[in-house]
């Protein structure tokens, strides 16, 4: 390969990189061939060394998508480092990606019931104060003065238990984050290794 | 070599390297090829790590012969982490040693015995 073919597939796989961080990686490399032939190597000679275009552009990708990942903490940017990894390989895509999914799916549906909960208990609280009030708004069971206690202490008793469902998955999920993190960089060294052997 | 452990050793070496004088990469890798094999283009993103790190720094000098060069500079903070893994690395290949040496010494003294 010399330098045009070399830079030029770099380049390629690093497009989904903002310009300037492609443009400062790529004149590390033009950098590098350029001393390289003033040495007297040849440009497939330098090339040869500098290892496959596809592992470096694969390294550097892992490594920004993680960092990303790591400076602000938003769902999507750990989904794309979680793709970049699996990128490194299908093996980790079985391995990290649907785990992590799988994961995911739970704490949404969690989400939902906790949420479901609470606008539940208040629906029913509500529904039976009203109900005197409201002779047609019939929309609860419970009647009369004992009826309506407790339908309003299990309307109550539910919200509660909804927000401290949701509070405990708040918890669990800002957890599952950083565990997911570690496991992502720990997946990153075990293949980066692997590219390198 | 273990491509894991290299990888760790070539983070030292470039620390070493940078505490003792600014180098442009290309020198770096020329400096530790003499000594370990090593793939070359792997050093640019370790730089590049190094740098987010706020390990390095780096700054654009004119060169006599060709294009002006990306120099690297240790900081403080990578000062520190240099002294980490050099103890680090110390104590670890001391260890090896020891291990390796004994080794060797009692497989001479079985020599001997016999």
């Amino acid at each position: 390969m010399n330098k045009d073919e070399y830079i030029g597939k770099l380049n390629k796989l690093l497009r989904k990189l903002p310009k300037k961080e492609r443009e400062d990686i790529i004149s590390d490399y033009e950098e590098h061939f350029i001393i390289g032939v003033e040495k007297g190597r040849s440009a497939e000679e330098i090339s040869e060394a500098l290892g496959s275009p596809k592992n470096i552009a694969k390294q550097i990708k892992a490594e920004y998508m993680l960092r990303k990942a790591e400076d602000k903490q938003s769902a999507g940017s750990v989904f794309e480092a979680a793709l970049a990894t699996a990128g490194l390989g299908i093996f980790n895509l079985i391995f990290v990606a649907v785990p992590a999914m799988l994961l995911i799916a739970i704490l949404l549906t969690l989400f939902v019931l906790g949420g479901a909960m609470v606008f539940g208990g208040i629906f029913i609280t509500l529904g039976t104060v009203l109900k005197p009030f409201l002779p047609n708004f019939n929309i609860t069971t419970y009647d009369g003065v004992f009826g309506s206690l407790v339908g309003i202490l299990y309307g109550i008793g539910l919200t509660i238990l909804g927000l401290a469902l949701l509070a405990g998955l708040a918890y669990l999920t800002k957890w599952f984050y950083g565990l997911a993190l570690r496991y992502l960089k720990w997946n990153l060294r075990i293949i980066e290794g692997k590219k390198r052997s | 070599m273990n491509p894991q452990f290299k990888k760790g050793v070539l983070e030292l070496c470039v620390l070493v390297l940078l505490d003792k004088k600014d180098c442009y990469g290309y020198e770096m890798v020329d400096e530790i090829s003499k000594s370990i094999s090593i793939s070359e283009g792997t050093i640019y993103p370790l730089l590049r790590r190094l740098k987010k790190d706020k390990m390095v720094i780096s700054y654009i000098k004119e060169s006599q012969d060709g294009p002006p060069r990306k120099y690297y500079q240790i900081t403080d903070l990578g000062k520190e982490k240099k002294e980490e893994l050099v103890a680090e690395w110390d104590k670890f290949s001391t260890g090896v040693n020891n291990i390796v040496h004994e080794k060797l010494m009692n497989n001479l003294g079985d020599i001997e015995d016999e």
